[in-house]
């Protein structure tokens, strides 16, 4: 579904290149680890479009996407952090992954429904917990329906429980909707539950573990 | 220290009051009321208008990469030091009857054109002119410090531009406008040399210009002092009642900045944004230098220019060292205080000068040098100096408070294990640290010194002049060229000081490490 090919990558002004080569699979949760600073989340920002590779293809089921802008590319992205707007309602949060989507329709209760949260539609997203403010950002990519997922770090602020029902989740959610996730993480023990495939990000090159 | 300080003020207060019990009520016939609508009136309306161009212009900025930016930018902050003598100078040659404008449509379409520059009109165009870029430079540093991953969420969203503004700038901008509204509205409040010269006579006159007539041209101090109390009181209840509100953090450094452009009509209103803001900040002062260029010569061979520029270089240079001294023992103090009230005590009899401005300060500082016996000639240049370091400390305090209390928290238990204490801490760990910082604060306190009319206006003679009291007398006197050379050279000496002095003392820090 989502092929890496060979892309080589150069922070304007820095000696150190990265060269990303991996393929993640519809239905599978692809999992990236090295330790902090290794470009994990540098490489989540090409596939995304964020940053543009100096050289290397980007496809997603066999198009070309590198030149596409990030607005663009068939991809949903979910960080630590940030992932909601604040001062809106959950139900809003969720329908700004379709444009000209209204806060009542019925698709918008039903992906909350799907994430396990059918009643906080009203309320504001500055008041959830961790774990419902991952959720409902999971709604939001229900509604995209993009193929690609693209997860940096998304547990890492949750505790043990939280954090093993959202994995929960996701797993299944990406079953369910074939999406081809990419699960970005530094902690062994999300690997070992949820990981279907696994690379190894160090001293700049990406390969399978 | 800041005991001092507020005990200063509270002095200058009291010659006030004192005076006031003092004087027979009811001298003159002005009318307050009308005095106290209007000035409220302009500085709300210019107030509200800052907001909206500033907003407007930070969106702009936050959006639009070209050549020149980061110039342009540093012009729009230098607003915060231009003196309003110049910009008033500056709209009268641009949009005036004899200006720039008039005289194109005088020979385009042979009618000169005849806008409504004096009066209400004037004075809130030069206020915005100031004011709108100044609030533009603060919401432009918070449209930057928004985080990257809430960006990349919104763009890879792809949200359209107006949503964008609505879901990611306007929550960054809002929690600081009450806070630039309120310094607006202050500054608007008190504004006193565009007033002077833009306002066309009693019909639009702030609080400020009615004390100056009042002691200058009246002779009427039992008014003067009664509406110094009157603006105090006003001053105080805006501080107070946003004084709650959550302070303006500046920041003037630069994050990295994700490259995600508005499409379509977004962009071209970003880019009319831009041009418009540009032309109507840059075209006064562009026109207050081709001016001032054209009469330089006889101004530089009058001795009373040069002995202004003497006086003007001396006061702003002792008014600058001596901000930064009160400024840093108040920041130190602070940051090493323990207890909260002290923090807070600290922290404002810094700001309690915005609620004394500068004429009503200098009608305290009169009044109790009249009351000492001392000539007000032999006090002048003294008094001048000190209420000039006083009206820069709101700013001075606000530049430093924030680094000495990083250093305070990151680095307390470091100072205290290595037992530095008193000048070797200051010397060794924090000088290095805010000489940047400081050298703003120089900068900063020497352009308001430079620029103030407020003070000098009542403790100018005939042998104590400074550049702003030389260039208003030269407009008195019908003396355009002169006055605009003034104002040309008051414009290069401030810009030169914003610019140069922070980068200077950063370099000093930087070689003596
Ligand atoms: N805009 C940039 N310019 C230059 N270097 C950058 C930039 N962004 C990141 N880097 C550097 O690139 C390297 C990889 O960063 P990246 O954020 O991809 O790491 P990471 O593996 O996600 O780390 P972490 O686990 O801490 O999130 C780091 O050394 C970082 O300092
Ligand atoms: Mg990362």
């Amino acid at each position: 579904m989502l092929a890496v090919d060979d892309v080589i990558f150069v922070y304007a002004g820095w000696p150190d290149s990265y060269r990303f080569s991996m393929e993640a699979a519809a239905g599978e949760i692809t999992a990236v680890r090295g330790a902090s600073g290794a470009g994990k989340s540098t490489l989540l920002d090409l596939v995304a479009g964020f940053l543009v590779p100096t050289s290397g293809s980007i496809r997603v089921g066999g198009a070309d996407i590198s030149a596409l802008p990030p607005e663009r590319r068939p991809v949903s992205i979910l960080f630590q952090a940030e992932t909601l707007f604040e001062h809106l309602s959950a139900a809003r949060n969720v329908a700004l992954g379709l444009p000209g989507e209204r806060v009542g329709s019925p698709r918008i209760a039903a992906a909350l429904a799907e994430v396990g949260l059918p009643d906080i539609g009203a309320q504001r997203a500055a008041t959830l917990s961790g774990g419902q403010k991952q959720r409902v950002a999971l709604a939001r990519t229900l509604l995209r329906d993009k193929p690609v997922l693209l997860l940096d770090e998304p547990f890492s602020a949750l505790d043990d429980e939280t954090r093993a029902a959202t994995r929960g989740l996701v797993q299944s959610l990406t079953l369910k909707h074939k999406w081809a996730t990419v699960l970005v993480t530094h902690h062994a023990d999300d690997i070992s539950a949820i990981a279907d495939r696994v690379y190894l990000l160090e001293n700049g090159v990406l390969r399978a573990a | 220290m800041a005991l001092a300080i507020a005990a200063l003020i509270a002095t200058l207060f009291w010659s006030i009051l004192s005076a006031a019990a003092g004087q027979p009520p009811g001298t003159s016939r002005a009318d307050i009321g009308y005095l106290i609508y209007i000035t409220t009136l302009q500085a709300a309306l210019s107030t509200v208008l800052s907001l909206v161009v500033g907003i407007a212009l930070a969106w702009a900025l936050n959006r639009l990469r070209f050549w020149g930016r980061t110039f342009l930018i540093g012009l729009f902050a230098s607003a915060i030091v231009t003196p309003g003598l110049v910009v008033a100078f500056g709209l009268l040659s641009v949009w005036g009857r004899a200006g720039w404008l008039s005289g194109l449509s005088q020979s385009l379409f042979h009618v000169p054109l005849d806008l409504p520059i004096f009066g209400l009109g004037g004075v809130v165009a030069a206020h915005l002119i100031l004011d709108g870029a100044f609030a533009a430079r603060i919401l432009l540093a918070r449209l930057d410090a928004i985080p990257q991953a809430r960006l990349k969420t919104g763009q890879s969203l792809a949200l359209d531009p107006w949503t964008r503004f609505v879901v990611i700038d306007w929550p960054a901008l809002r929690g600081t406008l009450p806070g630039l509204a309120a310094i607006i509205f202050l500054l608007a409040f008190t504004s006193f040399p565009i007033v002077l010269l833009l306002g066309g006579g009693p019909s639009v006159q702030t609080l400020e210009v009615a004390i100056y007539s009042a002691v200058r041209l009246d002779f009427d101090l039992g008014l003067a002092v009664k509406l110094a109390l009157i603006q105090i009181a006003i001053c105080s209840a805006i501080i107070l009642a946003t004084s709650a509100l959550a302070p303006i953090v500046s920041s003037l450094d630069h994050p990295a900045v994700p490259r995600w452009r508005d499409a379509g009509t977004a962009r071209v209103l970003q880019w009319g944004v831009l041009a418009i803001a540009t032309l109507g900040f840059a075209s006064p002062l562009l026109a207050v230098l081709i001016d001032g260029v054209s009469g330089l010569g006889d101004v530089l061979s009058q001795r009373a220019f040069w002995n202004a520029v003497a006086t003007s270089l001396w006061i702003g240079a002792a008014s600058a060292v001596l901000a930064l001294m009160l400024a840093l023992i108040a920041a130190a103090g602070r940051a090493s205080a323990t207890s909260r009230l002290a923090r807070t005590a600290l922290g404002a009899s810094a700001y309690a000068y915005l609620a004394v401005p500068a004429v009503a300060l200098s009608l305290g500082a009169f009044l109790l040098v009249r009351n000492l016996g001392v000539a007000p000639d032999t006090a002048g240049p003294i008094v001048v100096v000190i209420a000039n370091a006083l009206l820069s400390l709101p700013f001075a305090m606000a530049t430093l408070a924030p680094p000495f209390d990083a250093i305070a928290r990151g680095r307390g238990k470091l100072i205290r294990s290595l037992d530095l204490s008193g000048a070797r801490q200051f010397l060794d760990i924090e000088w290095p640290l805010i000489a940047r910082d400081a050298g703003l604060v120089l900068a900063l306190a020497f352009c308001f010194s430079l620029g103030d009319l407020g003070v000098i206006a009542l403790f100018g003679t005939q042998d104590f002049v400074t550049l702003p009291l030389l260039m208003v007398r030269a407009v008195g006197a019908y003396r355009t060229h002169d006055a605009a050379t003034i104002a040309a050279l008051m414009l290069v000496l401030t810009v030169a000081a914003f610019v140069a002095l922070p980068k200077l003392f950063g370099r000093l820090a930087d070689a003596g490490r």
